[in-house]
């Protein structure tokens, strides 16, 4: 081994001497005792390494970054672009006027009570009459406030639906069981709601893992059974737009 | 994982993650997103790591990946030759004590990434190779060639602030000539 080659080995040593005892170290280290030359380079360079490590630990970190972790609240991430901004705001206003137009029709004997608890819930947000409870464009991240906040939540999200930028998740309870919803943005810019609540086995016992489809008016919705959550999957318009959103 | 466990984990990891993402991105906000986001990611998914000693690992290598991802947008990879590095190069050795915390921070974002993220592993959590190989999915070679090429990086940026700063340079240029390399 020559110097050079011991100096590319002894540049991966760590300064505190945490590898004396790692063999891979063992014959530059060597060397390093041998040649005093090498041995000089080797103790400047522990000396340049650990006023480096000091300095760059001494960095200091937001104030707030701590507690907005722990809040699970953002404080950096803006919204991607006014674009997006806007779109989503114009898809809520239509989604209002459609919803206060049709909502008193779209109601059936057909949906459970959380369901119906639920699209009275969709309704409120894009009527705005109510806010999200968080909002993200990552689902990841409204799936690990609601996980963080002890709501129900999806293991893995359908595929198509993964796809999509999210808008927001609210949870509500439903005879003190509690639900949530994460609102995603369509790319025509309409909306699709997934609602998530755990299984009740009385209630449940029916649900089996292929969704089934419902239309009802302009809603169109998909209830399925997962592991210990029950979905339910919703959007304004024909089911055949829901349908590929469930592969 | 309770929330007093996370807790814990925030607490013990959330400073020096927030350092390495500021290496790598060179902006406090997006250091900071890159924390949180780190932790979003970790309260989604970490309950997959079943070896909890490892969840340190877990966070900086899903804090590197995050910022690959984020970065994949905005610029391509930097096309820098790994090539051997010259024993000239880790000679340099400016004098560290010369410079305040912005100017050494200065130097390091000035060090192409692909040095970086292994260099700052290194220094601030005094990462082994073994473990930074771990978090950045290279080969252990390849750790000690960037660890090497990325000192040597760093020395010669500090080396040329130190020189506009009229300071003489302390290094091995006089003993490099009598360096045998047996």
């Amino acid at each position: 081994m020559d110097n050079r080659e011991a100096k590319f080995i002894l540049n991966a040593y760590r300064p505190g001497g945490q590898d004396a005892d790692d063999p891979r170290f063992a014959e530059a280290l060597e060397q390093a005792r041998r040649d005093p030359v090498l041995e000089r380079w080797f103790s400047e360079s522990i000396g340049f390494d650990s006023t480096i490590t000091k300095e760059l630990c001494a960095i200091e970190v937001p104030v707030d970054l701590r507690e907005s972790i722990l809040a699970g609240v953002k404080v950096s991430r803006p919204l991607r672009s006014p674009l997006v901004r806007w779109s989503i705001a114009a898809a809520l206003i239509s989604m209002a006027i459609l919803g206060s137009l049709i909502w008193h029709n779209t109601r059936s004997a057909h949906l459970a009570g959380w369901q119906s608890q639920a699209l009275d819930v969709v309704s409120s947000l894009v009527r705005n009459e109510s806010s999200f409870d968080v909002q993200s464009h990552n689902a990841d991240e409204l799936l690990a406030w609601l996980r963080a906040n002890h709501a129900p939540a999806a293991q893995t999200l359908p595929q198509n639906l993964d796809k999509l930028a999210s808008v927001g998740c609210k949870t509500f309870s439903w005879n003190g069981k509690p639900v949530s919803v994460i609102c995603f943005m369509r790319p025509d810019g309409g909306l699709i709601h997934l609602v998530t609540i755990r299984t009740s086995a009385e209630s449940d016992r029916e649900l089996k893992r292929q969704p089934r489809i419902m239309q009802q008016d302009h809603w169109a919705m998909a209830t399925w059974r997962e592991g210990d959550n029950v979905y339910m999957l919703a959007l304004q318009g024909p089911r055949d737009q829901l349908r590929a959103y469930l592969l | 994982m309770s929330a007093i466990d996370f807790q814990q984990l925030v607490d013990g990891q959330y400073a020096p993650l927030y350092r390495f993402a500021l290496s790598l991105s060179k902006s406090e906000a997006d250091a900071a997103d890159l924390t949180q986001q780190t932790f979003f990611l970790w309260a989604a998914k970490g309950h997959q790591l079943r070896d909890r000693s490892k969840a340190k690992s877990w966070l900086f290598t899903t804090l590197y990946r995050e910022f690959l991802n984020r970065r994949r947008h905005e610029v391509r990879f930097l096309n820098i030759e790994l090539d051997e590095v010259c024993e000239e190069e880790m000679s340099i050795s400016p004098n560290a004590h010369a410079f305040d915390r912005a100017t050494l921070l200065g130097a390091l974002h000035e060090v192409e990434e692909p040095f970086r993220a292994p260099l700052t592993l290194f220094y601030l959590e005094q990462f082994s190779y073994q473990e930074i190989a771990n978090v950045l999915d290279v080969p252990i070679g390849t750790v000690m060639s960037r660890l090497s090429r990325g000192k040597a990086l760093l020395r010669r940026r500090l080396l040329s602030k130190e020189e506009l700063r009229g300071n003489k340079v302390v290094a091995f240029q006089s003993d490099r000539r009598k360096e045998s390399d047996g």
